[in-house]
């Protein structure tokens, strides 16, 4: 049986894609550590203190997290990101946004025209339901599907 | 959770979990009330393209960031400008490019602004010539972004510190001021000890509300978001360590506003100048240990001097703050040094110091090389102040900048936590007095006593001498 989850729906919209969890604050500096400082277009991600993505790529997929942390430059970290094309295809927040994410998404919509997709406030027991791997349906309402 | 690689860029860095704004929003709920933004008739035509693309796409994006963090309105900012931005590294070429369209479509900032301090000074550091080379390949946008920053209305080279408020700089707010700051140390001096208005912004949304003179009215811009969720009860024997009081308070409040008692009575012992230094630095610390964009200390800064305890919400919490309990802060910082590795810089001033604290940086060590029986300190030593200010010392104290100069002390003007953190930096084992650089970096935080110890030995000290600070 699948898990239903309602959010207040930021950037809307539709979309079919495995999770990829994050349990502690997502920092797109770190994160990024390699578009940052050595030019790369891999969205594999760099930091080592987040051992739940550490080593794994997340492009395209469907990033759940509780918010992002790190340096108030975060959002250009998100833009560089978006440039290449390696940032998630959705990003779910179990709180609300925060302003690191806020900005860089916005910055990246608005200016650079990513059609990424953002959820917030889905709850902690969204973050303690979903599991990297899982199937999840995304839709423009702020709903969000955890397929069993 | 203290980072174990200092990785970061930028200045901000703060690894709890808080909404970066300023603004705790650990009870929203998506059901609560989603406010619509009500624009002026003239935002309104912003808004819909009336006035070109580029002030359309900024319009539509501060207004969606407003919403999101429940502002109904905007508001005109007042006050002077200044943004963190002042780093190039390859990374921020889409931000320059959006910069670049502004310029091409011939807008600036609402006024001429200031920015933070860049992460290299290659003549008062003077790093290695492979380590420099390795420097400028990293930042290689810095250039391009000085030239832009100038054409967008920066007010001139010389205007790089995150201490531009300070009357030697001449970019300082009024009390009221509406403004729309980044860096988190200028934007929580300018909150609390000036009582202007600010949240915690993100570059790039600095930009955009500074280009069009606006900002959403959220958080520390209105009277209820500058209510204090937290009243720190200081119960400590003499006057705390600016620096570890503002940890303290920075761990345990994370992004709420505290409301500080019982340190009125030993700031009222220190002349103004230095009031204002400790108040500077204990707030910086609250800012990066935490994420605090205002606090309030009675009997000291303007709102609670107004209002005093009407500041804090009816169902505050409570955190008491002892001599052991600031031990028990100190006691648990990291050490993230190479194992035996030894000392080998100093850097102090961080935020860049006031002129001052220049001033007694100088008395401080005259007093420490004296005592020690020697003529120049065993290890480099850097001071960091804005170019401004390091010129205004100079003028208003020759004989202690002289002084500087004869025993090899540089005043430097970049900012130390950016190049600590620089890839070919980030392992050099330095010692602080800067509880702010020890968090986004793996330099070691120091009482005075001990750094003074290190600054005439080279040795690491063998026991903690936290004697009250005679200076801040």
């Amino acid at each position: 049986m699948s898990k239903i989850f309602k959010g207040r729906p930021l950037l809307q919209g539709n979309a079919e894609e495995l999770a990829e969890v994050s349990h502690v604050g997502f920092s797109p500096t770190a994160s990024y550590i390699d578009v940052v400082f050595k030019n790369s277009k891999s969205g594999i991600i760099q930091d080592h203190d987040n051992a739940d993505l550490y080593g794994r790529d997340i492009t395209g997929k469907i990033l759940c997290l509780p918010q992002s942390i790190g340096s108030s430059a975060g959002a250009c970290m998100m833009m560089a990101a978006a440039k290449v094309h390696i940032l998630p295809k959705a990003m779910l927040f179990s709180n609300h946004v925060d302003s690191l994410s806020a900005c860089g998404l916005l910055m990246a919509h608005n200016f650079l025209e990513e059609p990424i997709i953002a959820i917030d406030m889905l709850g902690d027991e969204f973050l303690n339901a979903v599991k990297t791997g899982d199937k999840i349906k995304v839709s423009e309402d702020g709903t969000v599907e955890i397929e069993e | 959770m203290q980072p174990t690689n200092p990785k970061f860029e930028g200045t901000d860095l703060n690894l709890s979990l808080t909404t970066g704004t300023g603004v705790s929003k650990k009870d929203a709920k998506p059901s609560d009330p989603q406010p619509k933004m009500k624009l002026t008739p003239e935002e309104q035509e912003i808004f819909d393209g009336k006035h070109g693309e580029i002030r359309q796409k900024a319009m539509k994006t501060i207004v969606s960031y407003g919403e999101w963090f429940g502002a109904e309105k905007l508001v005109d900012l007042t006050g002077p400008v200044h943004m963190a931005l002042s780093w190039g590294s390859g990374a921020i070429a889409p931000l320059l490019e959006i910069y670049e369209q502004i310029i091409d479509a011939g807008i600036k900032t609402y006024k001429p602004f200031t920015a933070n301090p860049m992460p290299m000074d290659h003549e008062n550091l003077a790093p290695a010539p492979e380590k420099r080379e390795e420097f400028d390949a990293t930042y290689s946008n810095q250039e391009r972004l000085i030239e832009d920053l100038l054409k967008l209305g920066l007010i001139d080279r010389d205007s790089f510190s995150c201490s531009s408020y300070l009357p030697e700089a001449g970019n300082t707010p009024k009390k009221g001021d509406y403004l729309a700051w980044t860096e988190s140390s200028a934007i929580n001096y300018s909150n609390s000890v000036i009582g202007s208005r600010t949240n915690r912004n993100s570059v790039g949304m600095d930009m955009l509300c500074n280009i069009l003179g606006k900002t959403p009215y959220f958080g520390l811009m209105t009277d209820e978001g500058r209510k204090a969720k937290w009243l720190i009860d200081v119960r400590t024997k003499k006057r705390p360590r600016s620096m570890v009081l503002g940890s303290a308070i920075g761990l345990k409040v994370l992004e709420d506003i505290p409301y500080i008692i019982g340190v009125d009575k030993f700031l009222d012992e220190l002349p103004e100048e230095q009031k204002l230094s400790w108040l500077k630095d204990m707030g910086a610390t609250t800012a990066s240990n935490g994420a605090v964009g205002l606090y309030h200390v009675e009997g000291t800064t303007p709102e609670a001097i107004e209002k005093g305890r009407d500041l804090l919400v009816d169902d505050y919490q409570t955190y008491v703050i002892d001599d052991e309990e600031l031990d028990r802060i100190y006691n648990s910082y990291p050490n993230l040094w190479p194992e035996g590795a030894k000392p080998e810089q100093v850097f102090v001033g961080c935020p860049h110091f006031t002129v001052e604290q220049l001033r007694l940086s100088s008395e401080k060590l005259q007093e420490g090389l004296k005592e020690a029986g020697i003529d120049t300190p065993v290890l480099p030593v850097h001071l960091f102040a804005g170019k401004k200010v390091a010129d205004a010392f100079a003028k208003r104290y020759p004989k202690e900048a002289k002084y500087f100069e004869d025993v090899g002390v540089k005043i430097a003007h970049n900012c130390p936590v950016m190049y600590m953190q620089t890839p070919v930096i980030s392992d050099e084992p330095i010692i602080t007095s800067s509880n702010k650089c020890r968090v986004y970096s793996i330099a070691r935080f120091f009482y005075d006593k001990n750094l003074m110890h290190i600054i005439t030995t080279g040795e690491l000290p063998k026991e903690i001498q936290k004697e009250e600070e005679k200076y801040e």
